[in-house]
C-alpha cells in the first residue's frame, strides 16, 4: 500500500484521543493530585509525601489491604480452577453440549446488581436457602451468618466473584483445550496411560501457557472487586469486607477525599505491578511452550 | 482345509458394551446437568420465585414452586403480576432504554476505534507503532480506580462548564457513560490486530491494482473478513457496558438518566420489602443480554477460540 505517512496517525487518531484524555491524562493526574490535600469542592493544598504517610500508618489501611489480598489468594486459583473443570465438561463430543456451555458462560454476563439480590436471599441467616439446607439436612444447629458476620462476609464475595468470572477462563482454555493435538493421547492410550495420567502429562503441560494467559487476566479480576462490595455489602459490616478497590471509591465518591484516594489507588496499582512482574518473572520455571 | 465358520450371533458380548455406553452417557449428561444447575441455581430461582404469589416468598421450607402460573383463574395479567408494576408504575422502560443506548453507542464505538486502530498497528508503518503498542498494553495494568478520580474531576472542571455553556449536561447525561468506553479499545485493538495479521496480503493486491485507498482496503477487505471478530467484540463490549457499575454511580444523579442496574439499586433502596418486584427487576436487567447472548452465543464461544489464540 502507498500511502502519506501522516495516513496512520488518522487511523489511530480515535484510541490516541481517548487514552491522553481517559488514561494517559489521568495517570498523570493521579500521581500528582496523590500529593495533594484536596477534600470536596475545596481547592487542592500541596502536602507532599503526607497521604502516603497516613496510609502506611492507617489501621484501616491495613485491615483493607490483608482484605484485598486474602480475597486475590483465593479468588484466583479457585476462578481457575473452576474454569478449567468448566472447560473439561464442556469439550465432551456429545450433542447439546454447546448448551451446557452457554449455562457455564450465563453467570459471567449477568449484571451485578441483579444477581446480588439472590445471593443475598441465599445467604440470608434466617431465611436462606443455604442455612435452611445446612440447619434441615446437615443438622448444623447454628450456621454462620455469613454477610452479617464480619468473619466471613469477605469469603461470601469471595464465592460469588468466582462463580461470576470463571466464564472467561473457561472459554480461554476451551480454546486451549481445542488446540492439544490429538496424537499425544492416542500415543500414550498406546503406551496404556490411564485418563489420569494423560492428564496431568499431557493436557496440564501443553496448557500452561493458557494457563499462565488466565492467571494474568484473572489477578486482574481479582481488584475488581469494586461492584461486588458495591452490591452485596458497602464493604461491611465494619470493613470486613472492604477491599482496597472500594476503598478507593469510599474515599473518593463517598468522603470526597480525592488526594488520599489518589495516593490509595497509587499503592493499588504498585500491588497490582509488583504481583503482575511476579508472575512474569517465575514464568519461565513452569510454562513449557510459547504461545504466541 | 480351512473354512470359516459363520461366528454366530454372540449377544452377550454385545450387550455389555451396549449398556457400559449408556451408563457413560447418563452419567456424563447427570454431571453436566447438576455443574449446569450449580451454576444457574440463582436464575432459575429468581425466575420461578417471580411466579410465585408473595405469601411463598419467604417460605420455610423454601419453595419452588410457581403457583401463580397453575393457579385457578390464571391470566397473563396475573401470572405477571410483579412485573408489570415495573413498567407502569416505575421507570423501569426509562431504565431499559438508557442501558440500551449507553451499551449499544459504546459497543459501537468501542469497534470503530478499535478496528482502526488494529488495522494501524497491522498493516501500517509508522513511527512509534511499536511503542505505542507496548505503552497500550501497559495501560492495561492500570485499575480503574487510578483514572476515575481525574477523569471525574475532569468531567466537573471542565466538561460539565463546557457542555452548560451550550445548554446541555455532562455529569447526569448518559455521555460520561458513553465516551470513555467509546474511545478506549485496549482489549479490542489488540484482539484485533491480531486478527488483522492473519488476512493474506495477498487480498490487498488487487485492490490496490485498481488504485484502493488505504482507507477503501480497510473498509472493504479487512472489515468484511474480520466479521465473526467484530461481532464478538460487539457483543462483549455491549454486555460489558450494560452491566458498567461504577461510572453509572458516580455520573448519576437523576431518575431519568439511570441505567438498570442503578435503578434497581434504587429501587431496591426504595422497595426494600418487596421482594416480588425486586426479583422482577433483577429479571429485567438480566433478560435483555440473555436474548442478545442465545442469539450469537455460537459467536462468542467460536470468536475467543479462533481471534485469541494462534494454532
Amino acid at each position: 500500500m502507498r500511502y502519506h505517512k501522516s495516513v496512520p496517525y488518522l487511523f489511530i487518531l480515535p484510541m490516541l484521543l481517548g487514552l491522553i484524555l481517559f488514561r494517559f491524562g489521568p495517570i498523570l493526574g493521579s500521581f500528582l493530585i496523590s500529593f495533594t490535600e484536596w477534600r470536596g469542592t475545596r481547592l487542592p493544598t500541596f502536602i507532599g509525601l503526607a497521604n502516603y504517610t497516613e496510609i502506611l500508618g492507617s489501621d484501616i489501611f491495613w485491615e483493607v489491604l490483608v482484605n484485598t489480598l486474602i480475597f486475590a489468594l483465593l479468588f484466583v486459583p479457585g476462578t481457575m480452577l473452576l474454569g478449567l473443570v468448566l472447560a473439561l465438561l464442556a469439550n465432551q463430543k456429545l450433542r447439546g453440549i454447546a448448551f451446557f456451555r452457554g449455562v457455564y458462560y450465563l453467570p459471567a454476563i449477568t449484571s451485578m446488581v441483579a444477581v446480588a439480590l439472590v445471593w443475598n436471599w441465599i445467604f440470608a441467616s434466617r431465611f436462606g436457602i443455604l442455612n435452611f439446607v445446612l440447619r434441615s439436612y446437615l443438622g448444623i444447629t447454628d450456621p454462620p451468618r455469613w454477610l452479617s458476620d464480619s468473619d466471613t462476609a469477605l469469603y461470601v464475595l469471595v464465592i460469588v466473584s468466582i462463580w461470576k468470572s470463571a466464564g472467561l477462563p473457561m472459554l480461554v482454555y476451551l480454546a486451549g483445550l481445542k488446540g492439544i493435538p490429538q496424537v499425544l493421547y492416542e500415543s500414550a492410550r498406546i503406551d496404556g496411560a490411564s485418563g489420569w495420567q494423560m492428564f496431568r502429562h499431557i493436557t496440564l503441560p501443553v496448557l500452561t501457557p493458557v494457563t499462565f494467559f488466565i492467571l494474568i487476566i484473572t489477578l486482574f479480576d481479582a481488584f475488581g472487586t469494586f461492584e461486588v462490595t458495591f452490591a452485596m455489602t458497602q464493604g461491611g459490616p465494619l470493613n470486613a469486607s472492604t477491599t482496597l478497590p472500594f476503598y478507593i471509591y469510599q474515599n473518593s465518591f463517598q468522603f470526597a477525599r480525592y488526594g488520599y484516594a489518589s495516593a490509595l489507588a497509587y499503592v493499588l496499582m504498585i500491588v497490582v505491578i509488583i504481583l503482575t512482574v511476579f508472575n512474569f518473572r517465575i514464568r519461565t520455571r513452569w510454562v513449557q511452550q510459547e504461545l504466541f | 482345509m480351512t473354512t470359516q465358520l459363520p461366528v454366530p450371533n454372540q449377544p452377550t458380548r454385545d450387550f455389555v458394551p451396549q449398556v457400559s455406553r449408556v451408563i457413560s452417557l447418563i452419567s456424563r449428561y447427570g454431571l453436566l446437568l447438576f455443574v449446569a444447575f450449580l451454576m444457574a441455581f440463582p436464575f432459575i430461582w429468581m425466575v420461578l420465585t417471580t411466579f410465585k404469589s408473595p405469601s411463598y416468598l419467604f417460605a420455610i421450607p423454601p419453595t419452588f414452586f410457581p403457583d401463580k402460573v397453575f393457579e385457578e383463574g390464571a391470566t397473563w395479567a396475573s401470572i405477571f403480576s410483579s412485573y408489570v408494576p415495573l413498567f407502569t408504575e416505575h421507570n423501569f422502560i426509562l431504565y431499559t432504554r438508557n442501558s440500551f443506548v449507553v451499551a449499544f453507542l459504546a459497543a459501537i464505538g468501542q469497534l470503530f476505534t478499535s478496528s482502526l486502530a488494529g488495522f494501524a498497528f497491522a498493516r501500517l508503518q509508522f513511527w512509534g507503532s511499536r511503542a505505542l503498542f507496548g505503552i497500550l498494553l501497559a495501560t492495561a495494568l492500570v485499575p480503574i480506580e487510578v483514572t476515575i478520580i481525574p477523569e471525574f474531576l475532569l468531567a466537573i472542571t471542565v466538561f460539565d462548564p463546557i457542555f452548560e455553556f451550550f445548554g446541555t449536561k455532562w455529569i447526569d447525561s448518559l455521555l460520561p457513560l458513553i465516551v470513555p468506553s467509546f474511545f478506549v479499545g485496549t482489549t479490542g485493538t489488540f484482539l484485533l490486530r491480531e486478527f488483522f495479521s492473519q488476512i493474506p496480503r495477498e487480498l490487498e493486491e488487487a485492490a490496490i491494482i485498481d488504485g484502493a485507498s488505504v482507507f477503501g482496503i480497510y473498509r472493504y477487505i479487512y472489515l468484511p473478513l474480520s466479521m465473526p471478530a467484530m461481532v464478538t467484540l460487539f457483543l462483549l463490549a455491549f454486555i460489558s457496558n450494560w452491566n458498567a457499575l461504577l461510572r453509572a454511580v458516580i455520573y448519576v444523579k437523576s431518575a431519568e438518566i439511570r441505567t438498570l442496574p442503578i435503578g434497581l439499586m434504587a429501587f431496591q433502596d426504595e422497595y426494600t420489602a418487596q421482594w416480588d418486584l425486586l426479583l422482577s427487576g433483577s429479571v429485567v436487567t438480566i433478560a435483555p443480554l440473555i436474548i442478545v447472548y442465545i442469539f450469537m452465543q455460537r459467536y462468542i464461544v467460536e470468536g475467543i477460540a479462533t481471534t485469541g489464540l494462534k494454532g
